[in-house]
This record gives structure tokens, sequence and C-alpha cells, in this order.
């Protein structure tokens, strides 16, 4: 098989994901809304992005004009190289890499750069005070990772995501260690700046880092927030769901359906749970849920000590 | 061909609106963001449609003529409930049903055949570049000075943590959507947190806009509740639904307990208290209080932003003009901020 075939199949995933995500997050804001849903719902993000594109791009005063073109790219490429350590069936993976954890660990600590860059680019206040804000909260968030990660990856004694899809083959990490599944969303909440852990482009802040782009440059930035919601979508649904393994239907449906399902429980969150100010989220991160994980990862490394 | 394509397809999505709420305007601009035609932007960046709906002082409009500026062409402005101000000269008078004028507005807009309104001020810094200072800014050595007009930040005394961050002066307001409609609040911060606020001027009086709901669900979007609190101004408008979806709402988005306690606290009622109270005015079951005033200003030094425009939204509009007296008297002509 052509090497180019994962390639070709991870961005086809990630475009189709993308409008998925975005057509359920209509229908999520109008199933909370109490407006009717319609089949036209599913049409909407296209009528949204393409009306981004009819508009004209306004730069403001003296912004950091690379950085804002760059922003939205690199948050995509961030996407795209998180995903592609992820196996959507045995040997079916665009880079099986033995440290592919740790690639996703960088694009993750990578994200808080970018996001950065975004809101500081555009040389305007509520952007600068969305990107402070999230690098606040989002090293936190990655430390949070970090442990359910290595939770994740003990039982197959591996970093490379296909091993620890390989050792969920009789059980799946979300039996083992179901909090870490609910700690890993919640650092997908973040990575995809969205409901509450979205500290970088809030309401409260009228868009944040996102509150001066126009044309172009927000169908950019809002497309590259979708591919990173698909990105983290496929890695929970391989970490912590065991991936492409299920019965009854082939490995590759299993994972497609797995990461929709994902999708759905991310989107819904984004629209049910209210965000906290970033103080008493610092201290809800500090004080318990950085302790949960912990915790997770030690109970799980004795599990593994003792199955020994 | 293809760009008329692409309008063609974004004309169907719903017309993209900056509101601009005056003087008793807000309740007709929630009432038409229930329409599904319609989607209110909280930027004007986002914004095709500015819609100035009531009537807003003399005072506001140099920075009405800015946020006009901002919008992305193709733009356009519409007066409701008001008659267009001087200095407007492309902005039009809707009279009639405006979700209607709004959306004939935006088709025209999006096919090109009503032309995009041109700027109102020249595309250039408020003030020439001063030359002076290592860098040019106008300060001293690296520090100090006002480059193009906008005052530079320099380290201050923290109040939290001691560290000595550079503090920033702006003005916010008196149309920015985070805030009640005509509240122009000149803040410093250093980082996301207030370190003093003065009121430059007060927020429009609003005779029709405070029914309990409404005010839950001014208080529900910051919080990230866009939904929800779509839904509770829904019912508001409608003065009819369904109670126990809204009670679930409320409860399970845990935004009761996202508020921190103690927040806004004057005459022993905080924010969490406001709202629990509102809710249960909504429902029958609390009678309105009278509480005793303050001053939002003495509120806000060392709140983060997301807990300073909280207390903002927080009170009811009577009792919001008597916590916001201007820290100096308006004339009605002098410019704010720039």
């Amino acid at each position: 098989m052509s090497a180019a075939v994962p390639i070709i199949v991870l961005f086809y995933v990630l475009g189709v994901g993308a409008w998925l995500a975005a057509a359920l997050d209509r229908a999520a804001l109008k199933l909370m809304a109490g407006r009717p849903l319609a089949a036209a719902t599913m049409a909407e993000p296209w009528r949204q992005g393409d009306l981004h594109l009819v508009r004209q791009r306004i730069w403001t005063e003296r912004p950091d004009a690379m950085n804002w073109l760059l922003a939205p790219a690199l948050y995509l490429i961030l996407a795209a190289v998180g995903m592609s350590v992820v196996p959507f069936a045995p040997g079916f993976v665009v880079a099986d890499l033995d440290a592919g954890i740790v690639l996703w660990g960088a694009c993750e600590a990578l994200t808080v750069v970018v996001v950065f860059l975004h809101g500081w680019s555009a040389n305007a206040p509520l952007p600068l005070i969305g990107a402070y804000r999230y690098v606040a909260i989002g090293l936190s968030a990655m430390l949070l990772s970090m442990f359910v990660l290595i939770a994740a990856a003990l039982p197959a004694e591996s970093l490379a995501v296909s091993a620890i899809v390989e050792s969920q083959a009789s059980v799946w990490n979300v039996v083992r260690q179901p909090p870490g599944l609910l700690l890993f969303l919640m650092l997908g909440l973040s990575l995809t700046l969205r409901g509450p852990f979205d500290y970088a482009d809030a309401s409260d802040l009228a868009g944040g880092t996102s509150a001066e782009d126009s044309g172009p440059a927000r169908a950019a930035w809002q497309a590259a927030r979708l591919a990173m919601l698909v990105s983290v979508s496929a890695m929970t649904s391989a970490v912590f769901l065991g991936g492409y393994h299920g019965p009854w239907l082939p490995g590759p449906v299993w994972m497609l359906v797995k990461m929709a399902g994902v999708l759905a429980a991310l989107v819904g969150a984004t629209h049910m749970l209210a965000r906290l100010p970033p103080a008493r989220m610092l201290t809800l991160l500090w004080t318990v849920l950085l302790p949960l994980a912990f915790l997770v990862l030690a109970l799980v490394g004795a599990e593994v000590l003792l199955w020994k | 061909m293809a760009v008329s394509g692409l309008a063609r397809l974004a004309t169907s999505a719903p017309a993209a609106i900056y509101p601009v709420v005056g003087k008793d305007g807000l309740a007709a601009v929630e009432d038409l963001s229930l329409h599904p035609a319609v989607s209110l932007q909280p930027t004007p960046r986002h914004a095709s449609v500015l819609l100035v709906s009531g009537e807003i002082r003399r005072g506001d409009h140099p920075a009405l003529r800015r946020l006009h500026d901002q919008l992305p062409h193709p733009r356009a402005t519409l007066w409701w409930r008001t008659t267009p101000a001087p200095g407007f000269p492309q902005a039009e008078n809707v009279e009639g049903d405006v979700a209607r004028a709004v959306e004939l507005v935006w088709r025209q807009l999006m096919t090109g055949e009503r032309r995009s309104e041109d700027n109102l001020l020249p595309d250039e810094p408020p003030a020439a570049w001063r030359g002076k200072g290592d860098h040019g800014q106008g300060g001293e050595g690296m520090m100090g000075g006002k480059p193009y007009g906008r005052p530079m930040a320099m380290t201050d005394e923290d109040q939290r943590d001691g560290l000595a961050l550079d503090a920033y002066t702006a003005c916010f307001g008196p149309f920015l959507s985070v805030l009640p409609p005509g509240l122009l609040l000149e803040l410093t911060l250093q980082g996301d947190v207030v370190q003093s606020a003065k009121v430059l001027r007060a927020p429009f009086a609003q005779a029709v806009a405070d029914e309990p709901l409404r005010r839950v669900a001014r208080l529900l979007r910051p919080l990230g509740l866009a939904g929800a609190a779509e839904r509770f101004q829904r019912t508001a408008a409608a003065q009819t639904g369904d109670l126990k979806i809204l009670d679930r709402a409320l409860r399970w988005s845990g935004a009761l307990h996202a508020i921190p306690p103690g927040l806004g606290e004057i005459a022993g009622e905080d924010i969490r208290a406001s709202l629990r109270r509102w809710w249960e005015q909504a429902q029958g079951i609390a009678s309105p209080a009278s509480l005793g005033d303050g001053r939002l200003v003495d509120l806000l030094p060392g709140l983060e932003w997301s807990e300073a425009i909280l207390v903002a939204n927080s009170f009811e509009y009577d009792r919001l003009l008597r916590l916001c007296p201007p820290d100096r008297e308006d004339d009605g002509d002098q410019e704010d901020c720039s």
C-alpha cells in the first residue's frame, strides 16, 4: 500500500470531521436554545464559511501581520501532525512512531503558543487578554494531559499510539481508568477553545483572540479549531476507547463511530456547561484535577506492577 | 462566476448584525435576536449590518463613527426606533418590520445590489508619530509616551500577587457587546486584572427590558451558555414556556457554582444570590427585593476581566443606573477616548 494513502485518508477525515463537528455544534446550540432542528442545519457550516469568504479581511493598526497569518495555518498543521500518529486500522497510520504520544504532547504544548500568537498579533486589548488567559489555563491543562497519557501508556509499556491501541484488545482504557477519559476530554475542550475551557475565544471577551478576525481569516481560524477537535476525538478514541477494536464492524468503521461519539460529547459539553472565571478554574485544576490525574497514574502503575 | 456563487450561498446565511443599543432599545434587540433570519454578533468585525436601536447620546456619536468603520465591507447601517444622527450620510431609517428590512439589506449587500458604506473617518492613527524617545514613542528611554496617541503600558504595583507587570489603561464601551449598553468605562488592567475603574458615561435607561428571565439570560451569556441564555430570552419574550426545562438548563450547567461566592456583593447579596433570586422571581416564588446601593467602580478593582463582566451584568437596570454615577460631568460633546 502506498504511504500516501494514510495521508490522504487523514486529510479527508479531518475535512469531513470538521464539517460534521460544525453541523453538530449548530444543532447543539439550537437544541439548547429551543429552536426547531431541520435537515438544513447540516448545510449551515457551508453557508457560514462561505459568508466569511465574501467579506473583507480587516487589518488592525500595527498588527503582527506574519503571525496573524501564520497562526491558523500552524493550528491546522498541529491538528494534522497530532492525528498522524493515530492508527485507523492495524498498520494503517501515517507515522507509526515509537514515541507517538510524545509527538502528540508536543502538539498540545505548541497549541498554547499558536493560540497566544493569534491573540497577540491583532494588537488589540481583548484578543491579548484572551491570549494571556489561555496561556495561564492551558499550561495547567497540558500538565493534566501528561499524567493521563502516561497512565494510558503504562499498560502498553510503550509510547507508541499503535501499541496503546493494541493493549486495549481485551479491556479498553476507559474501563481501566475512567477518570482518565474525563480528564482527557477536558484537555480536548481546552485545546479546541470550547465551552467551559474556552478562555481564549470566550463570549465574555466578545470573541477573545478572534475578536478582530474578519473575512477569510475568521474562516481559517474556525476551520483550524474544528480540525483540532477532530484530531482530539481521534486521539481520545485511540487511547481510551480501544481505537479500531470492536465486534462485528470493520476496525476503521469502529474508529470513525467512536470519533463521532467523542465529537458529540465535546460539542454537547461546549453548550451545556458553564465556564468558571479563570482563577476559579486554576484552583480547580491544581487542587482537584491534577491530584486526581496523579492518583490515576499511581493506581494504574500499581495495577501494572501487581499484574506482572 | 465563482464569486457570485459564493455570494448566493452567503445570502442564505442569517444576516450578521452588530447591535448598537440606545435608550430603551435593549428589549427590542433581544427579541429580534430570536428571529431565525438574523444573527447577533459579539464584535463589529463579524458583522455586516450595524443596527442602531434606540436614541443614543450626542457624546457617543464619535464612538459610533469609529465602530461603523470597524465593520468589514460590504456593510450597511440601519437606524431603528430612532432617527439617523447627523454625520451618518448613508444610514437608512427602518420603520415597520425590522427583521424584513435587515434581511433585504443583507441580501442586497451580499449580491452587490447595494453599495457598501464608505469609511466615516480617515484611516489614520488618532495622533501623529511624535518622533521622541528611543523608539519614537514620545516617552523617556524605552518607556512611556503615547505612540500614535495610544498610551504605552508602564510597570505598576500589582494588587494581587506582587508581580509588577505593565498596567494598561483603556476605555471600554459605550457599545461593547459584553457591557450594558451605553456604559463607558476607563479601566486600568494588569493582564486581565482590573486595577482601577472609572465610569465615563452611565448606561442607557431601559424601561421595558428588565424581566427576571432576561436578567438571568444576560448573566448566562458571559458564562459561555449562549444556547441556554437564548432559551431564557425566548421564554421571556413569549411570556410562556416550560420552566422545568429552564430549571434543568440552569442547574445542570453549573452556572450557580461557576460564579465565585461573594462576587459583586452589595448589601449582603452577591451575584449568585441575585441569580437565584431572579430565577425564583421568574417562577413566582420570590418577590423583587429593594437592595442598598454602592458604586460599580468600587466593586471592580481586583477582579479578573470575566468576573468584572459578570458584575457589570448582574444588576437590575434601574439599580445599575444608580450604581454608575459618571466620575465627571458629561458635557455631551467631549470626546472621551480614542
